[in-house]
């Protein structure tokens, strides 16, 4: 690819790589919850959209343009997908240790009904989203216009990967989740219950979900589609990924970011099949994803 | 766990059944057709559900308004109006579509949102010879003597808006647009007739970008490419979600100072809501506006506005216009409307008086004649609203 770029003017492609990176990192934050649950518990929560959605239409509902109101919709959005990702926890329980069809249909008929009751209480429409006035225009990057908010927005993801890199990698709680990844039996040895884990990791990946659904509202906004079209992103991450690590999520959120900006300005014929185009290269070359496994099994 | 396989299989078998008895009562009352001087019943199928929800109910509200402004009566019969729910497309507008002509057995058929819907529900009208008077999608159809339309072909709003994108820009137009059967007919209709009367294009290859529908959520890569194109406009058509998703981020973009035209559905109905500040300025084409100048549509906007909020829609404008060919129909059509003769009776409508000024059918496609309008979003009072700047071409047929 990059021969391509250099042949030819680098200046149009300026923009869309720098979209590439504020989407891949919405994509990220939105996807990071699903990793951990279908890498950790084991459970496939096709419910997952759901979650970001709710975070959406709440910064629909609350946003008015000031600062306060985005705290408010952030605290409000987290908490709200918090309880949904532990209830979805609470409904899985009694098919937890069934295969992962059963959990897919399960969570599967959750997303209807929710993706119903969002639409039954916010209206069919797609809600305007108001961002803070500060940030509702457009700043001057090397030349280009590019929207202050998405430019503020990569900022705020980049710390929240961080935050969450730090909480996985350094953090009790990190560690047990990990190490739950590593050997689900010898941590229920160590006296730590394997549902308390699962409520843990999906109620973690609810708020993620949520906090992504708040802030990523003004670029991915709330709708009855966006809960599959979130969903279908953060598959498409999980398979890239490989379920290896943060790193390796960060990673394949960021591809799918440039692949959906930089990779529609080059080739806009082939917009319709290069994420899947993507998919398909990645599973027939390494078909553990693009980082491998740190499990040798 | 054996105990425990049977019990669920027995649970979900009582389940079932419990679906079935709700749904049973649901299939009981089937009356026969209107008998001389009766009543008669219309059936309106609509997007109740689903992603075009929001131009299903104004279809059915519009059509509910033109009856209630008229107590309740087409042609001086009372009307049995039987609702029934498209949902998504084809799939769920044909059972619904069978019950309404085989078992309620209605004298006309009226609604549809869906172009795919219409093309899937035509061949069980033409069995039952029943009339469609269409207020929303128009695929194209061999034979229409039995179809009607009070919207609009989807490639009239381009050729309405062409001439006067070429007497305004001075230079070359961007055109992009949705990948799919309605994007391409919309786009077609303006590129056509924009290289007829001179116009240049500024796309690349000469041809319209399309844009994968309705997987694009993000612009800003397409934005990037009408700036390296050095166009001095562009013109779109979007509806629904991806309109709001463009029209918000074309006005953060480095080409927000282009002037934008668009089939007016870019801005209309809710989507304007969704859109606000981002929309304004945005030129539009349509056959209607709310702020039209005439004594039916006064009429009209203010009964709407008695019962909504908001001002009516073009979708709820076509549906109200329906009822009303419905109307003059049923009443030309003597003692014992059947279907037959209410199908014939439209025909020899001639001009109708409507919200959107006099129209009348087509002889050869079945859809209206009308006048096409330009309207620019700008500032009505509290609210953005779609404002009428001047009258464009007539176009149809």
């Amino acid at each position: 690819m990059t021969g391509v770029v250099a042949g030819l003017r680098l200046d149009p492609y300026v923009v869309p790589a720098l979209d590439g990176v504020a989407y891949g990192l919405l994509v990220f934050v939105a996807a990071a919850g699903l990793v951990l649950c279908f890498g950790v518990a084991g459970i496939l929560n096709l419910a997952h959209g759901t979650l970001y959605a709710i975070g959406g239409y709440t910064a629909a509902a609350l946003l008015d343009g000031g600062w306060p109101s985005l705290a408010l919709a952030l605290a409000v959005g987290v908490v709200a997908a918090t309880a949904s990702g532990a209830l979805i926890a609470g409904l899985l329980t009694r098919v937890a240790a069934r295969s992962h069809l059963t959990q897919a249909l399960l969570t599967f008929g959750v997303a209807l009904a929710g993706g119903s009751l969002l639409v039954g209480a916010f209206g069919p429409d797609d809600p305007p989203v108001r961002v803070p006035a500060a940030l509702d225009g457009s700043v001057a990057v090397a030349g280009h216009r590019y929207a202050a908010y998405r430019l503020v927005f990569i900022v705020v993801a980049a710390l929240l990967a961080g935050l969450l890199h730090l909480v996985v990698r350094r953090t009790r709680a990190g560690m047990l989740v990990r190490a739950a990844v590593d050997d689900a039996e010898m941590v229920a040895v160590l006296g730590v219950s394997p549902a308390r884990i699962r409520v843990g990791v999906l109620a973690a990946a609810g708020a993620l979900a949520g906090a992504a659904g708040v802030l990523g509202a003004p670029i991915i906004g709330p709708g009855p589609d966006t809960a599959d079209a979130v969903l279908l992103l953060s598959l498409v991450v999980v398979v890239l990924s490989g379920l290896g690590s943060m790193t390796g999520t960060l990673l394949a959120a960021l591809v799918v970011g440039q692949i959906q900006t930089l990779g529609v300005a080059l080739a806009p014929s082939a917009a319709p099949f290069l994420l899947f185009a993507a998919m398909a290269a990645v599973l027939a070359v390494r078909a553990r994803g693009l980082a491998t496994a740190r499990r040798a099994t | 766990m054996s105990l425990t396989m049977p019990r669920r299989r027995r649970a979900r078998t009582a389940a079932l059944l419990a679906l079935v008895l709700l749904a049973a009562p649901a299939c009981a009352d089937d009356q026969g057709a209107a008998g001389p001087g009766g009543p008669v019943k219309i059936g309106l199928l609509a997007s109740l559900s689903g992603t075009y929800q929001a131009v299903g109910k104004d279809i059915r509200d519009g059509f509910q308004l033109y009856l209630s402004t008229h107590d309740g009566r087409l042609g001086g019969r009372r009307v049995e109006l039987v609702v029934a729910d498209e949902g998504n497309g084809a799939a769920t507008a044909v059972p619904a579509a069978t019950k309404l002509l085989k078992q309620d057995r209605v004298v006309a058929l009226t609604g549809v949102v869906g172009g795919g819907s219409v093309a899937a529900v035509y061949p069980l009208l033409n069995e039952a010879k029943v009339p469609f008077v269409g207020s929303n999608g128009r695929p194209e159809l061999k034979d229409v003597s039995r179809v009607w339309h009070t919207s609009y072909l989807s490639d009239e709003p381009g050729e309405a808006i062409a001439q006067h994108v070429r007497d305004d820009v001075k230079g070359s137009v961007y055109a992009i647009g949705p990948d799919y059967q309605g994007g391409w007919d919309e786009l077609r209709g303006f590129t056509e007739a924009f290289a007829k009367v001179g116009g240049r294009l500024a796309n690349p290859d000469g041809r319209t970008t399309f844009t994968p529908f309705p997987t694009t959520t993000n612009f800003t890569p397409y934005f990037a490419r009408i700036k390296a194109s050095g166009a001095d406009a562009v013109y779109t058509f979007y509806a629904g979600s991806a309109a709001v998703d463009f029209v918000k981020q074309y006005a953060q973009s480095e080409v927000k100072d282009l002037p934008l035209y668009a089939a007016g559905f870019l801005t209309e109905g809710g989507v304007l809501n969704a859109q606000g500040e981002a929309a304004r300025d945005i030129y539009s084409v349509l056959n209607y506006s709310p702020d039209l100048d005439n004594a039916e549509n006064r009429a009209f906007v203010a009964a709407w506005k008695a019962e909504h909020d908001g001002s009516p829609t073009t979708y709820a404008m076509a549906s109200y216009d329906a009822a009303a060919v419905l109307d003059r129909a049923i009443a030309a059509a003597g003692d014992d409307p059947t279907p037959e003769r209410v199908n014939a009776a439209i025909g020899q409508l001639g001009q109708m008086a409507s919200p959107r000024g006099t129209w009348q059918f087509s002889p050869t496609t079945h859809a209206p004649v009308q006048k096409w309008y330009l309207r620019q979003v700008r500032q009505d009072g509290r609210a953005l609203s779609n404002t009428v700047v001047g009258d464009l071409a007539t176009v149809g047929g």
